[in-house]
């Protein structure tokens, strides 16, 4: 079986990760990685929507903070199990997003983005303002990590351990993974990628695009919601302001930089979005414009991103050491 | 092979190196790693921009009369500063860096409320002390942690005395105008409607507004329909600044009371002295260089001096918070931060500081770790803040309400 | 109940911050219907018109409008910079990659701003401060000012359009990209002078900002969001519509404020917009 450069870059990247406390001990760099792999949720949620079906999302923030308030509120208000408002939250952001899709979906390219980036500002502004509910700006506090589990070998598992809620996100964002990449592999994912190129076409082949683009976007929500869940209980405190549109760009800048072509790229947009900042300790604002730049200019010299850019340049010396190597070796 | 063993070489070279130059010399000079965190953009700059100018002349002065003397060491304050933005996702990750990335076992600033009350909900789990400045929701310290101190009196504290002050001159019928989302700002009018009704007042109208806002005409248009005979604002500096000046344009002329601080300064920057002539700011007397010791004046002087513009009232506290902690270690003798603790819990008011604290039972902090100081009026009166009176106020009372508050939220198991 | 001055006077209130999305709707609506960009970062334009007026006033001690003419041709450069090396590189790209430019522009411009006039919010000053009162309606001389202003704007635009040639150049490309071509305008001029004049109009919506409340970060994507929705309401590439839509906004967000809650404000515009996008996405006044 031929494996591609890119499945041993991922799987190397996998198991990396996998190890990863073990190999750092700075408990702020496992926090770090911890949020990264909830951006990596984001990031694939988006790709479905984004660079498959080929409408940019403006709300995918929105739908985590959806996500993230509905299982503490389960949890605070009505005394839901930590474990059950943890599985059960991210629906909330699926029903929503099917709600307010199902309308939506009807226009297309900068309307449909422009109208994403208008539910994400009410989502925010009804976040900040149904203060009884929400606390509003001040936001809800106390938060508590899942309940400890018994596990077989391991015995008791607590999240108040930084590491272990590592790798319950971890394990969380490759079953994510996963899905990404089944949903790309798979019929459902031609006929998204189908819409993207041509949706009059889609169309009148018979396609019903209406029902495959709102079930692309639910599904992304449903990621940004999962994404939501994890960050609510590993914070210990929430607020609208992680949820308003900028973390929306964020998403997007991840999808589009790392490659919105390959299930491998938002995924390492995602750790490069939240890495980044880390290395490069400027100030914010330099930040940000290097930010707005990169953006820019991905989008005019690198439209599919960098993933794909960086294994076309891999293969592409890879072909020239082939050649090379055949003119040189004995001959069979 | 011979790659491998050159590697080898200059690894230990430099590990020898990197040992060599670390034992310490015989010179007993230490730094103090402080962790600084305050809202230094955004809408609460206007109260963390005056406290970390405060915090810059402590810190200066105290590293320049040799630091603070810990047994045979002198430990030099080094900050690490942090701009929470006002925000209290900001606030939670900026205090998280401070104590996973740079280890620091002290915090201090914290001027606004929203952040501060949610770093104040995880920080009993750490093993740091924090310092909180400015930051008056009530809350901060009914939490039932006993590391942290703050040397501002919560809001409610000044509210109950300013309800009394708005009733005595003879006003009838209030209205209201402010971020009354805010815990802090709900606190204090809460506090000031009981006296203001017990008084014979009544407050016909309580309009809010976001903390981020400008324009509050519309809320003042429906204010102005009501003919109230009185107004009360209580939202930031800046946002109140809108407020007088939008209530000049609106024809609104009626006496207007605040509680917000602020430098004479920060508001001429957004409307003229005309505008906000007679304006009343009922809020604790903070630094008020006529009122206070010749530590205040000269502290004014300097603040001025380094940074042209009169010192913000509520840089006070943060000046105070530097010598506290200063204090208390030198109490402790020690930088344990355990030790630490213990001292500035039961330490007195210690003697650099520039606000004039009333002591519980003899100590600067009371039980829940909360210090107290006087409530004034202050008017603006030819472009200035004139100290008008007193609000008196009991402290004992309050402290032992808050003693109550903190035991109802943190029963004993 | 609100008594009917009350109401007057939100209205008149109302009409004031109106002007000022008439003259940001105006400044997007040009680019958008004309050329189809999706021009985001223009609320970033026009805070940099109004923080450059704010500086140059404060600079050479000059009052608000000799400072704001000042500021115009610097804006108007940004403007032509941003299309020359953003927006024309993708120009026959999807349009969804122009509006990722726009936003990737957004970024760049609002921290640039920032980075210049520092993070703080600046007031301009200026010394109108006079309030008229007509019974019990009370307006501030600046206000009154504004709505001046933003009619001699819009007659100015007006003349140039229907009264020059480039005005008849920019029409002819508005009907018909090709068809002007092939006459033998210059596409690529024309689009320079649309995001000149834009951005001239978005420095005179800054400064006006500026005076009436303040240039702080946030402002200027907040203001363009709300040119959106009025673009959407309006029409796209129609003068008439951002007018009227300018106005419409500007008026019920003061009187939602007034009547109902100050707090969901902002909400009414991204009500309007998900609601007019959803049943008649041509707008009030566009056409299909």
């Amino acid at each position: 079986m031929k494996v591609s450069g890119l499945q041993c870059f991922t799987l190397a990247a996998f198991m990396l990760l996998g190890a990863l406390p073990y190999l750092v001990f700075t408990p702020y760099t496992i926090q770090l990685a911890t949020i990264a792999l909830m951006w990596v949720l984001m990031a694939q949620g988006l790709n479905v929507i984004q660079g498959e079906t080929g409408y940019v999302s403006i709300a995918q923030a929105g739908f985590m903070g959806v996500g993230a308030y509905a299982s503490v509120l389960l949890v605070q208000r009505h005394g839901f199990p930590v474990w059950g408002a943890m599985l059960m939250a991210p629906l909330a952001a699926s029903m929503l997003a099917a709600i307010i899709g199902f309308p939506s979906l009807r226009v297309k390219g900068h309307y449909f983005a422009i109208v994403t980036l208008a539910y994400n500002l009410v989502i925010f502004i009804t976040l900040s303002n149904a203060v009884s509910i929400t606390g509003g700006e001040g936001g809800l506090s106390a938060i508590p990590r899942p309940e400890s589990l018994e596990l077989p070998y391991l015995g008791t598992v607590s999240f108040h351990n930084r590491i272990n809620y590592y790798y319950l996100t971890f394990l969380t964002a490759a079953l994510g993974y996963l899905g990404a990449w089944l949903i790309s592999r798979s019929a459902f994912g031609r006929v998204l990628r189908a819409i993207r190129q041509n949706e009059p076409l889609a169309e009148a082949i018979g396609v019903n695009c209406r029902r495959y683009k709102l079930t692309a976007f639910v599904i992304s929500a449903t990621y940004a919601g999962v994404a939501g869940v994890l960050y609510a209980h590993m914070i210990g405190f929430i607020n609208p302001t992680p949820f308003a549109p900028d973390a929306s760009l964020n998403a997007i800048l991840a999808v589009i930089v790392g490659g919105s072509g390959t299930v491998a790229g938002p995924a390492v947009g995602a750790f490069m979005a939240t890495f980044l900042p880390e290395f490069l300790r400027v100030d914010e604002s330099t930040r940000f414009i290097a930010y707005g730049l990169i953006l820019i200019v991905a989008t005019i010299y690198l439209p599919r991103g960098l993933v794909p850019a960086i294994a076309e340049g891999i293969a592409a010396l890879s072909v020239r050491f082939r050649l090379s190597g055949s003119l040189t070796s004995r001959p069979n | 092979m011979s790659s491998r063993s050159t590697a080898l070489a200059l690894c230990s070279l430099a590990m020898l190196l990197g040992l060599a130059t670390s034992v310490p010399t015989i010179a007993a000079e230490k730094i103090l790693n402080v962790g600084y965190n305050d809202s230094l953009s955004g809408p609460g700059a206007v109260f963390g921009v005056p406290q970390q100018r405060a915090i810059q002349i402590a810190v200066d002065e105290v590293n320049g009369a040799g630091g603070i003397k810990v047994g045979a060491d002198n430990y030099k304050i080094n900050l690490i500063t942090n701009d929470d933005k006002a925000n209290p996702t900001e606030a939670t990750n900026s205090v998280r860096k401070l104590i996973d990335r740079d280890n620091v076992k002290f915090l201090i600033g914290f001027c606004c409320s929203g952040p501060t009350s949610a770093v104040a909900s995880f920080i009993g789990n750490e093993d740091v002390l924090m310092l909180v400045g400015t930051a008056a929701e009530k809350s901060i310290t009914t939490r039932g942690n006993s590391n942290l101190f703050r040397n501002r009196p919560p809001g409610d504290f000044t509210g109950a005395a300013a309800g009394r002050f708005i009733a005595s001159k003879g006003i009838k019928k209030l209205a209201v105008i402010g971020a009354l989302d805010a815990a802090l700002y709900n606190q204090y009018l809460a506090a000031l409607r009981v006296e203001f009704e017990k008084l014979g007042g009544q407050i016909i109208a309580t309009e809010s507004a976001g903390l981020g806002d400008r324009d509050m005409t519309a809320q003042l248009t429906k204010i102005k329909g009501l003919n109230p005979d009185g107004l009360f604002v209580e939202i930031y500096v800046e946002q109140a600044a809108f407020i007088y000046r939008q209530a000049n344009e609106l024809g609104l002329k009626i006496p207007i009371f605040g509680f917000h601080g602020g430098s004479e300064e920060q508001f001429l920057r957004v409307l003229s002295s005309e505008q906000m002539e007679g304006v009343y700011d009922l809020r604790p007397t903070e630094l008020t260089p006529a009122a206070l010791g010749p530590g205040a004046a000269k502290f004014a002087e300097s603040y001025k001096k380094r940074f042209g513009e009169n010192p913000a009232p509520n840089t006070g506290y943060a000046y105070d918070g530097v010598y506290i902690l200063k204090a208390a270690i030198e109490i402790a003798d020690s930088v344990d931060v355990k030790k630490v603790t213990a001292a500035m819990a039961s330490m007195n008011v210690p003697n650099d500081v520039v606000l004039k604290y009333l002591p519980v039972d003899g100590k600067l902090f009371d039980q829940n770790g909360q210090a107290y100081i006087t409530n004034g009026a202050f008017q603006w009166r030819n472009g200035k803040w004139t100290f008008v009176s007193e609000l008196p106020s009991d402290t004992k009372a309050y402290s032992d309400a808050l003693s109550a508050a903190r035991a109802i939220k943190n029963p004993i198991k | 109940m609100p008594s009917a001055a009350e109401i007057l006077q939100q209205i008149v209130n109302g009409t004031v911050i109106g002007s000022v999305y008439v003259l940001i709707a105006l400044g997007l609506t040009v680019i958008f219907g004309i050329l189809g960009v999706a021009h985001f970062a223009h609320g970033s334009v026009a805070m940099f018109g109004g923080y450059l007026t704010f500086w140059i006033s404060q600079k050479y001690g000059l009052s608000l409008y000799p400072a704001m003419i000042l500021a115009i041709p610097f804006g108007a450069a940004l403007g032509v910079i941003l299309e020359l090396f953003a927006y024309r590189p993708v120009r026959n790209a999807a349009p969804i990659n122009a509006f990722i430019v726009a936003l990737g522009l957004t970024m760049v411009v609002d921290r640039l701003n920032m980075l210049l006039f520092g993070p703080d919010q600046l007031v301009i000053r200026t010394p109108y401060n006079g309030v008229y009162e007509i019974g019990s309606i009370a307006v501030s001389e600046l206000r009154i000012q504004v709505v001046v202003v933003t009619v001699v704007m819009l007659c100015l635009i007006g003349y140039l359009i229907s009264h020059t040639s480039a005005g008849r150049a920019v029409r002819a490309v508005a009907q018909n990209p090709y068809a002007a071509t092939l006459m033998g305008i210059d596409v690529n001029w024309i689009s320079l002078l649309i995001f000149a004049v834009s951005s001239a109009l978005g420095v005179v919506a800054g400064a006006l900002i500026g005076a009436l409340l303040a240039l702080a970060p946030g402002v200027g994507e907040n203001l363009v969001i709300k040119g959106f929705a009025i673009l959407i309401l309006g029409g796209l590439g129609s003068i008439p519509g951002a007018i009227i839509g300018g106005l419409t906004l500007g008026i019920s967000e003061a009187l939602a404020a007034g009547l109902l809650s100050s707090a969901y404000k902002d909400v009414i515009a991204f009500m309007i917009m998900i609601i007019v996008i959803l049943l008649r996405p041509q707008g009030l006044l566009g056409r299909k």
